[in-house]
């Protein structure tokens, strides 16, 4: 397998969400799909309890070379994907960086806290403020809408990929995305899977 | 003591919380105030207005905490800080305001005429005969009572039937929820409510009626006649039934009474045989509340009723009871009484008015001072019916 | 993901540690896997479990660790490989198993793989499993990334059987957590013949009874099955040196740390300045390897999680050898360069060397930090809660109202699994749960509360336990309660699995780890046959489970059972299914005017209700909510109606 083109080595991701919304599933979606680009890929994660309505954050690091820690270096995110908003900014807080990019789905999920009354949710204004001002590139989706338009609202992880390929910044396409779902997927799936990915591909392309 | 002392003594307690802030407060300052310190009585004024306190066996509890800094659990709770002159001034006519008896349009010896009550009823029967009457004669159209329940614990019931509340008029020596299911009640299509309550629940009932907040809610002025029981102290259930428990079968209990306080005893009928128990056996199970309440025969009622005490001895006195009448309302509903013949009549004796009140003033004196164990709340004119 | 089939011998994949682990097994020819369920450790045995196969891989889950040491251990004794899994703390549990195990050796390769938890992200403990390899005596090897998960393990088979001794690999959540690309081997052929041959002399390792005494000759014995471990250990390939022949800096690490630490020296650009000495044989460590490039550096930084145990040996062994390697500075945990407590990462190693090396962090520009700012305040915390539809928050509903009710100042002795969330988070067990601590110590606990009544302790005493855990260590505690007439309600959280770490089987369920048919054991029926009053609710009856627990309370003393059974809303059966759908009604929900202030939102708390600040009214989120219908029980004014979903 020749060495993939990359724009950065390790090329550094962390893929954002609530417990219960797919991280950890799209997170491998996307690094199968680099490993069969002849990348090395490391995915550090944590689950268990942390599933549990709790900040869940993949890290994925993308090597020509070797693997690399499973915890990406503070203020080391290079693609920061956020499937939910404010997720995207409590990544941002720690990895944040001036040259990061960032991609969030703006369906918000309610910490209990929130939904209690004992602390506010930010207005979807004042986060796409706060995401831009943070990063040197940032695109914002209605991920969630769309999925549920395709009948899922999990589908939001996927069009999230899609967004990522979109990015043009890693070496995936449609194709090797197929390969992968087609692997792990009934094929009852595929062709709903397959237009999530291409909303999300179609929504970033030349906006971010 | 003077008589003059001691209503001092009881309007510098009740005056002096208010001045902290009467009426300011929500289920913290409830819990801190009332239910931790032990004052609480059970009534149940603050239940069935929130899902945040309920009545269990025969105490209020607080099932999740609430953080509302007023609430209507505080405003209506009678042992929360109030200035009971003003209550009763406003709910009654001041002319009729006496310091031991509270207003006081007259004083009666009465019994039910009908046998049956009072053979179904504790003493004599006024209480059932009164609501029976007020009931059948539409005066109310549902009546809030203390009814069977299971072991020794009264359940609170609404009646609309003159023939049920007629089988409801046992003294309960523990307390029921009955200002909760008032509550309830409330809510219900009931029209005009009838309550009969303790000393306790009656002072709830007239915060309800003159806090402000009620006003917002709607369903108070429902509350149409009030008929207060004499009281001396409730019993706690858990204490007396873990007294009761290793005299007898608790199933087999029929009734209760106390006899006046030379007997020193607490009579329990079962299947059988009645069964004597010291009062110094049941002063410790006495709800701790109680030591605190100063309020011996309802003073916030329409008319109050309890227990009589005669020249003739213990035997005939227990076939009759005392009323003070207090308004309007319950002279009315007396007065009716006796033109259909429901309620017989009987002289007071002489000096009987003035053992009532020297009484009354020994449970405000006693509460004034709020002595650890109370051994002593005069002569026990238990609630009757 | 199966990780036999579809991936033939060269091919690159991506695996998780843990699958890489279960690989390295297959590799190795592993005929008996068995474990207990638990973070971070549990993928091992389930992947094992999809390649099993009747006559070649048995795999099950055990009721605990020590019973799965002592499957496991059967095989080995049978001539078979074979291994057990657990995390962390189950090695407490099967270390009395291990103790005597380790005297009497083994026969077929036989290994134990325990995964710890540093920073106890899926824990309630940051105990370490290494220690357990020195107070044993037995070899230790720790995998520092995917490749040698797999190598490491499939090794480790080869050495147990050279040793005749288990073998235990240890690795933390960051590696079996964590996924890299992996090079597969070849698969060995199926087969192999079991039989326990134990009509020779007690002397006889092959053919004699397998037992630990004579004590002090099997001592003797099992003290020179290390020595023959670390004369393979100074060869080993899994312990490697990177950086310069003389450094300034020499760190020694093993582990994810090996990760960290060479992420460290590239943040510091320091690659020329420091040498890595990485470990994969951690117990006992290799002398002679380890002196070689003690001697060739001054200053020694140990990177390790969580406890000194490498700074321990490599002391001793400087100090055994300071005639020849001279004087050196330690730098470690023990004189706080590093933190004796938690996780490590990248940037407190970079932090530590650029420390001893003086080598100043980056930072970033001043600029982007005036930035940050913006986010102060703008982030709300995310607590973690029961899932939406979990039973237990119904459960722990009905135990609080039970308790206040009461009003003796009862309270619950916590258990492991979900359910412990109510310890963890107050608010999400409505604050009653007052204990946390090993798996059936509820029980344990409660049975001591229980006895105290004669001191004057009258609160109530309530013991939760989930069914997996119940089965696992609550049932010796149980019978200690039923035995001693403690007063105690025992509530068992029957929720059909074990949830908290995926649904793994175990004796409740009549399905085994390989899916095949398995008798059940009743809970409700073993309660009942050991003696105690059993009543069983659906916690989804708020009410209905409120008065039987305060009926309960109020009943003679003794222990009781109440068994709370209704499935997990992630458990197959559920998921992805709603029984209702829920909806606030607007008429009826007074919101802000009703005297409920809120009780739906803020003192329930599901995450599948709102509160809409702009109506001032409850509202139901439909894409959380997964339908239970609870909440519609709670609200005072009757407005959350549920409706019968159709079925789908």
């Amino acid at each position: 397998m020749k060495s993939p083109l990359l724009t950065k080595d390790p090329y550094n991701i962390i893929i954002t969400g609530v417990g219960g919304q797919g991280n950890v599933m799209a997170s491998r979606v996307l690094a199968n799909m680099l490993v069969r680009r002849g990348c090395k890929v490391t995915i550090g994660e944590t689950f268990g309890m942390s599933q549990r309505g709790g900040s869940v954050m993949s890290h994925l690091r993308v090597s020509a070379t070797t693997v690399w820690s499973p915890q990406i270096p503070k203020r080391g995110a290079d693609l920061i994907v956020a499937i939910e908003p404010v997720e995207a900014l409590r990544v941002l807080a720690d990895y944040g960086n001036p040259a990061v990019k960032v991609l969030v789905n703006m369906r918000p999920i309610y910490p209990v806290g929130v939904i209690t009354g004992e602390s506010d949710y930010p207005e979807p204004e004042k986060i796409r403020r706060a995401v831009t001002a943070l990063s040197a590139a940032a695109c914002f989706l209605d991920a969630t809408e769309e999925a549920i338009n395709l009948g899922n609202p999990i589908l939001g992880n996927i069009i999230m990929i899609g967004a990522v390929e979109g990015l043009g910044v890693l070496p995936v396409n449609r194709e090797v995305f197929e390969t992968v779902i087609r692997e792990g997927m009934p094929a009852s799936r595929i062709e709903a899977n397959l237009r999530a990915f291409d909303i999300g591909a179609a929504a970033v392309a030349g906006n971010c | 003591m003077e008589l003059g002392k001691v209503m001092q003594q009881v309007k510098e307690r009740d005056a002096a919380p208010a001045e902290k802030g009467e009426g300011l407060g929500g289920q913290k300052e409830l819990e801190e105030m009332v239910l931790k310190a032990g004052l609480c009585t059970g009534c149940g004024a603050c239940v069935n207005i929130c899902p945040y306190q309920a009545s269990y066996r025969d105490k209020t509890v607080t099932l999740h905490s609430c953080d509302l800094t007023r609430g209507r659990c505080y405003d209506f709770c009678p042992r929360t800080p109030a200035d009971l002159g003003a209550l009763q001034r406003k709910l009654y006519d001041e002319s009729d305001i006496t310091p031991e008896l509270g207003a006081m349009r007259g004083f009666f010896i009465t019994r039910a005429t009908d046998t049956a009550i009072r053979r179904q009823s504790q003493h004599g029967g006024t209480v059932t005969a009164l609501i029976t009457l007020a009931l059948r004669e539409g005066l109310i159209d549902a009546a809030v009572l203390a009814g069977e329940g299971e072991g020794l614990l009264p359940q609170a019931v609404t009646v609309s039937d003159p023939e049920t509340a007629g089988r409801l008029g046992k003294s309960r020596f523990v307390v029921s929820p009955t200002v909760a299911e008032f509550n309830r009640a409330i809510r219900t299509e009931c029209r005009q409510i009838g309550v009969v309550a303790t000393p306790c629940q009656a002072l709830a009932l007239a915060k309800m009626r003159t806090q402000s907040v009620t006003a917002t809610e709607g369903g108070i002025e429902k509350l149409q006649l009030v008929i207060g029981l004499f009281c001396g102290w409730a019993l706690s259930w858990r204490d007396l039934s873990t007294v009761l428990k290793e005299k007898m079968d608790l199933a087999s209990i029929t009734g209760m009474d106390i006899p006046p306080s030379r007997y020193h005893t607490l009579e329990v009928y079962t299947r059988g045989e009645t069964i004597r128990i010291s009062l110094d056996e049941i002063n410790l199970c006495v709800r701790e509340s109680c030591h605190s309440c100063g309020d011996m025969t309802a003073e916030f009622s329409d008319l109050s009723v309890g227990s009589a005490r005669l020249p003739e001895g213990w035997e005939t006195a227990r076939q009759w009871n005392q009323v003070i009448v207090r308004t309007e309302r319950g002279l009315d509903l007396l007065e009716l009484a006796r033109r259909r013949g429901i309620l017989e009549f009987k002289e007071v004796p002489g000096g009987n008015l003035e053992k009532l009140k020297a009484a009354s003033l020994n449970k405000k004196r006693v509460a004034a001072t709020r002595p650890s164990v109370g051994n002593g709340s005069g002569d026990s004119y238990r609630q009757a019916g | 993901m199966s990780i036999d089939n579809e991936h033939k011998e060269g091919a690159e994949v991506l695996f998780m540690g843990n699958e890489a682990i279960a690989r390295g097994a297959l590799e190795a020819g592993v005929r008996v896997a068995a474990g207990y369920p638990g973070t971070p450790s549990s993928e091992i045995i389930e992947t094992l479990s999809r390649s099993a196969k009747e006559g070649s891989l048995y795999v099950e889950w055990s009721t605990n660790e020590k019973v799965a040491m002592e499957v496991a251990a059967a095989a080995s004794f049978a001539g078979l490989r074979s291994m057990c899994v657990m995390k962390q703390n189950g090695v407490n549990v099967a270390s009395d198993f291990l103790l005597h195990l380790t005297g009497s050796g083994t026969r077929g390769g036989m290994i134990l793989v325990t995964c710890d938890d540093p920073g106890a992200l899926s824990s309630v403990n940051e105990g370490e499993s290494r220690h357990f390899a020195r107070l044993m005596e037995i070899p230790l090897l720790e995998p520092a990334d995917f490749q040698e998960a797999k190598e490491m393990t499939r090794w480790a088979f080869t050495l147990s059987e050279e040793i005749r001794n288990i073998v235990m690999v240890r690795s933390v959540t960051r590696m079996s957590h964590a996924s890299g690309n992996v090079v597969l081997g070849p698969l060995p052929p199926a087969g192999g013949t079991a039989e326990f041959l134990c009509d020779g002399p007690i002397s006889d390792p092959e053919q004699g009874p397998i037992i630990s005494a004579p004590v002090a000759e099997k001592h003797r014995l099992q003290q020179d099955k290390v020595r023959k471990a670390v004369s393979l250990f100074e060869k080993s390939l899994f312990n490697t040196y990177t950086g310069p022949k003389k450094p300034e800096l020499l760190v020694i690490t093993s582990s994810a740390c090996r990760l960290y630490t060479r992420e460290a020296v590239s943040m510091l650009a320091a690659e020329d300045r420091v040498g890595i000495l990485k470990l994969g044989t951690t117990w006992p460590i290799p002398p002679a390897l380890v002196k070689r490039y003690l001697t060739a550096t001054e200053k020694i930084l140990i990177v390790e999680e969580v406890l000194p145990f490498l700074e321990d040996q490599v002391k001793i062994l400087a100090a055994e050898q300071v005639r020849e390697t001279g004087i050196k500075t330690f730098f470690g945990k023990n004189d706080g360069t590093l933190p004796t407590t938690g996780e490590l990462n990248p940037d407190l190693v970079a932090e530590a060397i650029g420390r001893i090396l003086g080598i100043e962090p980056k930072t970033i520009p001043a600029a982007y930090g005036e930035k940050l700012r913006m986010l102060a305040g703008l982030i709300p915390r995310r607590e973690q809660t029961f899932c939406p539809g979990c039973p237990h928050r119904a459960s722990y509903w009905a135990i609080r109202e039970a308790l206040q009710r009461d009003g003796r100042g009862g309270f619950v002795c916590g258990d492991i699994g979900c359910y412990a969330m109510a310890c963890l988070f107050p608010a999400a067990g409505f604050y009653t749960c007052k204990t946390l601590h090993a798996m059936g110590s509820g029980i344990g606990l409660a049975s001591g509360f229980g006895k105290l009544g004669s001191f004057g302790l009258e609160q109530p005493v309530i013991a939760v336990c989930g069914d997996s855990t119940f089965y696992h260590a609550a049932i010796p505690a149980l019978i200690n309660a039923i035995h001693q007439d403690a007063n105690v309600i025992f509530i068992a959280l029957d929720n059909s699995g074990t949830a908290m770490t995926g649904f793994q089987s175990h004796p409740g369920i009549d399905i085994n780890a390989m899916g095949n048919a398995s008798p059940m054991v009743d809970i409700a029926a073993l309660c009942k046959a050991m003696g105690a009053p059993v009543v069983v609710e659906d916690p989804f009856a708020l009410k209905e489970t409120r008065e039987t627990l305060n009926s309960l309370m109020e009943g003679g003393g003794g222990l009781k059972v109440l068994i709370l059974k209704q499935s997990c809303a992630l458990s197959p059966e559920k998921k992805g299914k709603k029984r209702y759908l829920m909806q606030v009604d607007e008429l009826l929900c007074k919101g802000d005017a009703c005297g409920c202030n809120r009780l739906c939102t803020r003192i329930f708390r599901c995450p599948g209700l709102l509160w809409d600040r702009n109506k001032g009214k409850a509202q139901i989120d439909e894409v959380i909510c997964a339908g239970c219908g609870v909440c519609a029980g709670i609200c005072p004014a009757e407005a959350i109606r549920c409706e019968e979903a159709p079925v789908s």
